[in-house]
């Protein structure tokens, strides 16, 4: 978690070698990403803010080519019906609504059956139904065993989906652990008034 | 194979779908065709040896090359990256060349695509027969494909945004569509602006092309040459100044 231009992006581009870093290395199940793509993404799946989609590609279209970068592809029917994007499956991506596509985009990050997941900013953009149904499609996941990385800007998406929490400042980390724990050393009672403590904006609260 | 062919079929369906592809790549090698002949098929084309219908066919089949390689590589490579679909690609255990080559063997298919519609109408309505060898005339006709495609891929290559990527294209492009002699035969031509669409690439592989197809293959060496090297060299820089991103 952290303010706009935090660095939560640029944390998830470093991490998985799409920018190079000033100094310093990022290991991902042991690996570092940039040397060892194909192996790293055969594990690790990911949705970056904003993906943009070919023009005049159907949902369908979008998941088959997605599919065909894996060895061992999820099911995307069963994913698209998971996400209630099912009907959609002949639409142009052109034609969905935003809420829409960020969902797809999760579609297409868990379509090669990671062990890993990288969200970035999932549900910015969604409204309150869209965003329990991709939050229950999450923790079902969880449950299974799979790993998420998400960063957000929603207190209670952090406290619905995440063991652990990060935030950072300008680039650093402020306070990292569970949710328990950061509310305790902050020394107060929810995680949005921790939050905006460590952010040094007490004066909002 | 098979997934990669998945995607393949895909992205050909996107240039099916696309109606600027359809316009020019399909459709306006065969209606260019259908004027030129109806107006002066029979005549002679100035002292080329050949027929307005036969040098327009030679001239109409590279259309398709041209559009595909001075439009659609470009501009779906370009695109691509500055929308960041090869960004997202990269995070994946497949590299975002795939997706290029896809795009591109999609581009070629479609230049095929064209040529073959031209030579249905030449052939089946207007009884079109070429004297040179048809083999030979495809073998000249590929390396035309390639050569200009690499022109095409170290535009999108150099280019590193959409703006500066169609000012190359249509630079590229048009001159090389109305002047080479591609779709105004070049028979038409003074004789000065003649010298000059010889030397466009294009109008080098049109020359080719022609004489193979009147049977004439005494003068291939240099003009083989001379595309077999922009294939070389355009190639080599596409694919050492690519970025993805």
């Amino acid at each position: 978690m952290g303010h706009n231009g935090a660095g939560k992006s640029t944390t998830i581009d470093l991490i998985l070698g799409l920018k190079a870093p000033d100094g310093g290395t990022a290991t991902i199940l042991g690996m570092e990403a940039a040397k060892n793509r194909k192996q790293v993404f055969e594990r690790v799946g990911v949705q970056l803010q904003s993906t943009r989609y070919q023009a005049n590609i159907t949902v369908e279209e979008a998941c088959m080519e997605y599919a065909s970068l894996y060895a061992h592809p999820a099911d995307y029917h069963r994913l698209l019906k998971d996400f209630g994007l099912g009907a959609l499956q002949k639409s142009f991506v052109s034609k969905l609504s935003g809420g829409e596509r960020q969902k797809l985009s999760v579609v297409l990050a868990l379509i090669g059956n990671p062990e890993l997941v990288f969200l970035d900013e999932l549900t910015t953009g969604l409204d309150v139904v869209a965003r329990r149904e991709v939050w229950r499609t999450l923790k079902q996941l969880k449950e299974q065993g799979m790993t998420i990385f998400l960063t957000t800007h929603y207190m209670e998406e952090a406290e619905a989906l995440c063991d652990r929490v990060c935030i950072i400042r300008s680039g650093k980390k402020v306070v990292e652990g569970t949710l328990e724990e950061v509310i305790t050393a902050s020394g107060k009672s929810s995680l949005e008034e921790a939050y905006l403590c460590f952010m040094g904006e007490e004066e909002l609260l | 194979m098979k997934r990669f062919l998945t995607m393949y079929r895909v992205e050909q369906k996107l240039f099916l779908r696309t109606p600027d592809v359809l316009i020019f790549n399909l459709m306006m090698p065969l209606v260019t065709f259908l004027i030129i002949t109806m107006i002066a098929g029979g005549k002679d084309a100035a002292d080329s040896g050949l027929t307005y219908l036969q040098s327009a066919y030679v001239s109409l089949s590279t259309v398709g090359i041209c559009c595909s390689a001075f439009m659609s590589i470009p501009i779906t490579i370009v695109e691509s990256r500055s929308q960041g679909i090869l960004r997202r690609m990269y995070c994946s255990p497949c590299s975002p060349a795939r997706l290029l080559a896809c795009d591109t063997i999609a581009s070629g298919v479609m230049a095929v695509l064209s040529t073959f519609i031209l030579t249905v109408a030449a052939v089946g309505v207007f009884g079109y027969r070429m004297q040179g060898s048809v083999l030979v005339y495809i073998g000249v006709w590929l390396l035309t494909m390639a050569s200009m495609f690499s022109i095409g891929l170290m535009v999108a290559s150099l280019c590193r945004t959409t703006k500066s990527m169609n000012v190359a294209t249509t630079v590229l492009y048009f001159p090389m569509l109305l002047f080479s002699g591609a779709t105004i035969p070049a028979e038409v031509f003074p004789a000065g602006f003649r010298a000059v669409a010889r030397w466009m690439p294009l109008g080098v592989g049109i020359d080719l092309l022609k004489s193979v197809s009147m049977g004439c293959y005494d003068k291939m060496a240099v003009p083989v040459f001379t595309l077999t090297a922009i294939t070389v060299f355009c190639g080599a820089v596409a694919v050492k100044t690519f970025r993805w991103e």
